[in-house]
């Protein structure tokens, strides 16, 4: 059972001065108990999120969460924090959307610090044929009621002084559309957030517990074996993000789903530079930058480039992202590279997630998410939850089924065609 | 894992090889053919081209998890 934890707030911080009693534990880990109603696997954002819904707006007692490492190591502590809600596909921009708006309140929500960030985002365009494109993607956003901004060379200036658009470049920097409302939020504490608020709702959350397979009774899902014995569960959620694969194989059915590598990378502090998130994709290769709190400039760019479920994130797409930065930034060429690390992301054939049932009727997947999954955290949480509880999708994911590839209807944004390499 | 052994250029730096898909291994049509995989952690079974050596497409097959590669050999039969 969860004990009581106390509020934050500024009179609580107060208090806190005087007692030593006041800081406990985010959650207690569990032990598995024989019986839950709904089993979730993974114990990464989505999981989390999936959990806290299931729990507070469906009211489902007996929930557990089951991570085989522990609770926030995944992606979820992997990625670089920023969340948007910028793109073309009604599909995508509704589903987005809906997600940063939730991260607009999470703080108070959960009564937890996310540190949400709306310094603005920015997509940057190398022609006046790439301006045509980001004024369509604005222009799609805007009818959908999100904010969306085309900003010209002095606009850009105006927007990001760091940036000089007017330097001769192999690819010229010609404008930018910019979402304001985007930014960053602290990934441990979007993490630890839900954990803290789950728990409090009598989630129980099981770390260091991998789920081995799934047991079955007259055609439906009975229960997983875990390395800490078997679990019964009516109903069972993956939510393991770069493992999806493995689930499908664990399974016994194929996914539309390749595991590719992810990297990002991190320099040393410098004094502020950097006030927004800054995207720049030219020619085959793309650099995305912000500025942490700590003065770190962390940075990011394509998938390395072939299956992995190492997580060794590979040097020659370490120098490219360099130089890209540096060919966006020319101040920032003496500046140092501290660390850099990846994720593995279970890439999809159209570049967007799968929320729907999996083989069998009360087993659900949570997954897909790519590259681009923390900034979907709140909304695809409550959306599954919903499916979860009720067994009825959401509109706001109808679109994100496993039967969409059959019947033709992708959301591949890119329109990079079922290359998961490539999405 | 830097290097790969390409049947007509020898043992090359992996940068010179570009992964364009993993087979499906899926029995069924055109379907299964594009959309679905087998995404096993040990083994992958994979399109290449050594497309900044003699461009040859290959056949790789890969454990995804420790980085061996077991086999490296010329694409034939099926379409890239
Ligand atoms: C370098 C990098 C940068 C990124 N940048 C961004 C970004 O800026 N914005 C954005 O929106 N997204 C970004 N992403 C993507 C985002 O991080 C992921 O899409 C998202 O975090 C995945 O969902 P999750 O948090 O639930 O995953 P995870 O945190 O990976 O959670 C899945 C959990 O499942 C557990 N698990 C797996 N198999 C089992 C099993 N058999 N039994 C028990 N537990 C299991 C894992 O241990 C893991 O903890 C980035 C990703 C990477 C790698
Ligand atoms: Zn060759």
């Amino acid at each position: 059972m969860q004990t009581p934890r106390p509020r934050y707030s500024a009179a609580a911080l107060l208090r806190a001065r005087f007692s030593r009693h006041f800081w406990k534990p985010l959650w207690n880990p569990a032990k598995p108990q024989d019986h839950y109603d709904v089993v979730i696997v993974g114990a990464g954002g989505h999981g989390l999120s999936t959990a806290y819904h299931l729990a507070r707006d469906h009211g489902i007692k007996r929930i557990a969460i089951v991570e085989k490492n522990i609770l926030g190591y995944g992606n979820v502590a992997r990625n670089t924090t920023i969340v948007r809600s910028n793109y073309l596909l009604p599909e995508n921009h509704y589903f987005y959307e809906d997600s940063l708006r939730r991260y607009e309140g999470l703080s108070r929500e959960l009564n937890y610090n996310v540190m949400y960030s709306p310094r603005g985002v920015v997509d940057l365009a190398n022609s006046d044929d790439e301006m045509v494109a980001l004024a369509r993607r604005g222009n799609a956003m805007r009818l959908a009621g999100i904010d969306a901004q085309l900003l010209d060379r002095p606009g850009l200036v105006r927007f990001a002084p760091e940036l000089n658009p007017y330097l001769p470049r192999r690819y010229p920097i010609m404008g930018g559309l910019v979402q304001r409302r985007a930014g960053t939020v602290r990934h441990d504490a979007v993490a630890w957030g839900y954990a803290r608020a789950a728990a409090a709702l009598g989630v129980d959350i099981i770390e260091r517990c991998e789920v081995l397979g799934l047991t079955t009774q007259a055609g439906v899902a009975s229960g997983v074996e875990t390395s800490l014995g078997h679990i019964r569960a009516d109903r069972i959620v993956f939510a393991v993000a770069g493992h999806t694969g493995a689930i499908g194989t664990m399974l016994g059915i194929p996914l539309p789903v390749e595991t590719h590598l992810l990297q990002a990378m991190v320099s040393e502090p410098i004094k502020p530079l950097v006030g927004s998130v800054l995207i720049y994709m030219y020619g085959h290769a793309e650099v995305y930058i912000t500025q942490s709190d700590r003065g770190g400039l962390v940075m990011g760019g394509a998938l390395d480039g072939m299956p992995s479920y190492t997580r060794e994130p590979a040097w020659h797409r370490l120098e490219e992202i360099v130089q890209s930065a540096v060919a966006l930034l020319p101040q920032i060429a003496g500046v140092k590279i501290l660390r850099h690390w990846a994720g593995t992301n279970d890439q999809t054939m159209d570049g967007s997630p799968l929320i729907d049932r999996l083989k069998y009727d009360n087993v659900f997947l949570n997954g897909g998410w790519c590259y681009g999954g923390f900034k979907a955290i709140p909304a695809s949480g409550a959306a599954c939850a919903t499916l979860v509880a009720t067994g009825t999708a959401p509109d706001l994911i109808r679109n994100f089924r496993l039967s969409r590839f059959a019947s033709g209807h992708m959301i591949d944004e890119k329109g990079a065609g079922p290359y998961p390499v490539r999405q | 894992m830097s290097l790969f052994t390409c049947p007509f250029c020898g043992s090359r730096n992996l940068e010179e090889f570009s992964f364009h898909k993993t087979l499906p291994n899926v029995a069924g049509g055109a379907f299964e053919e594009i959309y679905l995989r087998r995404d096993a952690p040990s083994h992958s079974d994979e399109h290449w081209q050594h497309r900044y050596g003699c461009r040859a497409w290959l056949r790789v097959q890969r454990n995804p998890s420790s980085g061996e590669v077991f086999a490296v050999e010329l694409l034939t039969g099926t379409k890239p």
